[in-house]
């Protein structure tokens, strides 16, 4: 297994506040991983850092052995990264389809026209929003709206998807159907990671986790194992003060 | 398609019509529409960047200045069109140049730059003519009458809106909605945000500096003063707020009523010109912050709606 993503000594420093403390791990290729942690412990950091929406203070961020640190998030986008966001970000006057088109237009390969329109439908009815391309971003449900940003993600082809709580907020069937609808990602071979609250969903859809607190990488393993980690335990009870 | 092609033609009639004017008016009449129509290009000009990325520019004068100072320079040296040319290349070259420098800046920095640049680059012309050439005034003579200016700023008017109207339907224009929203998305779907960015202000300019160019022979006597006063600077952002920046036709409704109140105003209160000119800016922006199609679109669709939900 050769890993696509490779990540060696990342920092961020806020000020005063270092965020991300020299965290370290890769992902193979075609690798589902999860990054848990409590609150506040850097996980949306590493990930702003790994598309481009912020430059690391220091550290190592490789693409298949290529560099990126640093880059400009559309370099990075055309490399091959794309994300959804933790808050959901849509392009509100824009329709639901131009959404997508958002990304298709704009990728290495990209799509224009007709062409665009029918591939932003295929994309959307794979998020279950087919038929409502016509629609307004900003008249979609929350929930709506954070199939519509996976589309928009997906549109992209990304070697490697960043997904940050995309699946909380969720009702329990509509948990199944986005569990099922990122299983058949990784089926397809998509390398995604996932930052995530809901276990349930991490222990579906990861073989492997890593979990940080206050910024720095305290577990790494298989997700079961990593799970039962007294430290990783403590650390979510909030006991970790000892 | 039908649509687009009944438009076209539409627009052709249209521009023939403008085009048959100034047979029918005298000189008077000849100079209002010139200058209405100067505006009307210097307007959607200014929209073409300012209207989608919603940086607001005041460099506007900065480069109709460059153009027209350019022809006064030149004019006697090299032909009229050659001396167009050069113009517009030098007010390429700066915009990219300002452009590269500046488009990183945000918000109000990018309006107090771009005041600043205008006042710098006239500066600059003032120290050096008055210390190099040792004069302050330069004299244009030109043989082109008022009605060939005419044509010419129609020409480039239309040409604007042209342009404004292909944007909309490229990738281009996409990019420009999709950074209007949210730049954050723009940049992570591929989006190069400063390479658009530039690319619009250089096309916004080049126009602009063509503009300038183009209307220079109308004064004969040209210096700093003149061509580089800011108030073309303002008056160019309040027509395009007042039709809306982000309307193909927005800036061309707004440039046309404002171009007569403006010169009413000035034949009329010229002690009081430009307290009237402020206070019309402050009712502009907090009126219809959006333009005036803009705001009528949102009223059409409450009326829709209303009718609807009856
Ligand atoms: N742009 C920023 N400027 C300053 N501080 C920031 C910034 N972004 C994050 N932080 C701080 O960095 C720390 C890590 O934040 P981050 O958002 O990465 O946490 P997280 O693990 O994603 O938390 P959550 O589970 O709540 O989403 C927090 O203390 C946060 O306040
Ligand atoms: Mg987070």
């Amino acid at each position: 297994m050769t890993s696509l993503l490779d990540i060696q000594n990342l920092r961020k420093q806020f000020g005063g506040l270092t965020a991300v403390n020299d965290v370290s791990f890769s992902i193979a290729e075609g690798e589902t991983v999860a990054l848990l942690g409590p609150n506040g412990s850097g996980k949306t950091t590493v990930l702003n850092m790994i598309s481009g929406a912020l430059a690391p203070t220091s550290g190592v961020i490789a693409l298949s052995g290529e560099h990126i640190a640093g880059l400009a998030p559309n370099r990075i986008a055309h490399k091959g990264v794309a994300r959804t966001f933790q808050l959901v970000r849509i392009l509100p006057s824009l329709s639901v389809a131009e959404n997508v088109i958002a990304a298709l237009a704009f990728r290495p390969n990209h799509l224009w026209g007709r062409a665009a329109e029918e591939r932003a439908e295929e994309l959307l009815a794979e998020v279950g929003l087919g038929g409502r391309g016509g629609e307004h971003a900003n008249d979609l449900t929350y929930i709506d709206q954070k199939r519509m940003e996976l589309a928009r993600a997906l549109a992209a082809e990304p070697r490697l998807l960043l997904l940050d709580e995309w699946l909380s907020g969720l009702n329990p069937t509509e948990l199944r159907t986005g569990i099922d609808l990122i299983t058949a990602l990784g089926q397809r071979g998509m390398t995604v990671l996932l930052v995530e609250h809901i276990m349930e969903a991490v222990r579906a859809l990861c073989s492997r986790t890593v979990v940080m607190n206050v910024g720095t990488k305290i577990a790494d393993g298989p997700t079961a194992d990593v799970l039962a980690d007294p430290a990783v335990i403590s650390a979510y009870l909030g006991e970790g003060h000892a | 398609m039908t649509r687009t092609i009944l438009g076209l033609m539409l627009a052709i009639l249209g521009l023939a019509a403008l085009a048959w004017m100034p047979t029918q008016l005298g000189a008077y009449g000849v100079g209002l529409l010139l200058g209405m129509t100067g505006y009307v290009a210097l307007a959607s000009a200014w929209a073409l960047f300012s209207g989608p990325t919603r940086y607001v520019s005041l460099a506007t004068v900065a480069f109709f200045g460059i153009g027209a100072y350019t022809v006064a320079v030149l004019s006697e040296t090299l032909p009229y069109w050659a001396v167009l040319l050069v113009a517009a290349v030098i007010g390429l070259a700066v915009a990219l140049i300002v452009g590269l420098a500046t488009l990183r800046l945000a918000g109000v920095y990018f309006v107090i730059f771009t005041f600043g640049l205008a006042e710098l680059i006239r500066q600059l012309v003032t120290w050096y003519e008055v210390n190099v050439t040792g004069t302050l005034g330069r004299y244009i003579f030109l043989p082109i009458t008022a009605e060939q200016i005419y044509w010419q700023l129609l020409a480039v008017a239309a040409g604007t809106i042209a342009i404004g109207w292909l944007i909309s339907r490229s990738r281009l224009g996409l990019a420009l909605k999709v950074i209007g929203d949210d730049e954050t998305v723009a940049g992570h779907t591929g989006i190069n945000i400063a390479g658009v960015k530039l690319a619009l202000f250089a096309v916004s300019a080049t126009i602009i500096t063509l503009v300038g160019a183009i209307q220079a022979p109308r004064w004969t006597y040209v210096e700093p003063a003149i061509v580089f006063n800011p108030t073309i600077s303002f008056l160019t952002l309040i027509m395009a707020l007042l039709g809306g920046a982000n309307r193909l036709w927005g800036p061309a409704l707004g440039a046309i009523p404002l171009f007569l109140l403006f010169e009413w105003l000035s034949a009329n209160f010229p002690n009081h010109y430009s307290i009237i000119l402020g206070l019309l800016f402050i009712a502009i922006v907090f009126v219809v912050p959006r333009g005036v199609l803009a705001g009528i679109e949102d009223g059409w669709a409450r009326l829709k709606r209303r009718g609807e939900a009856a």
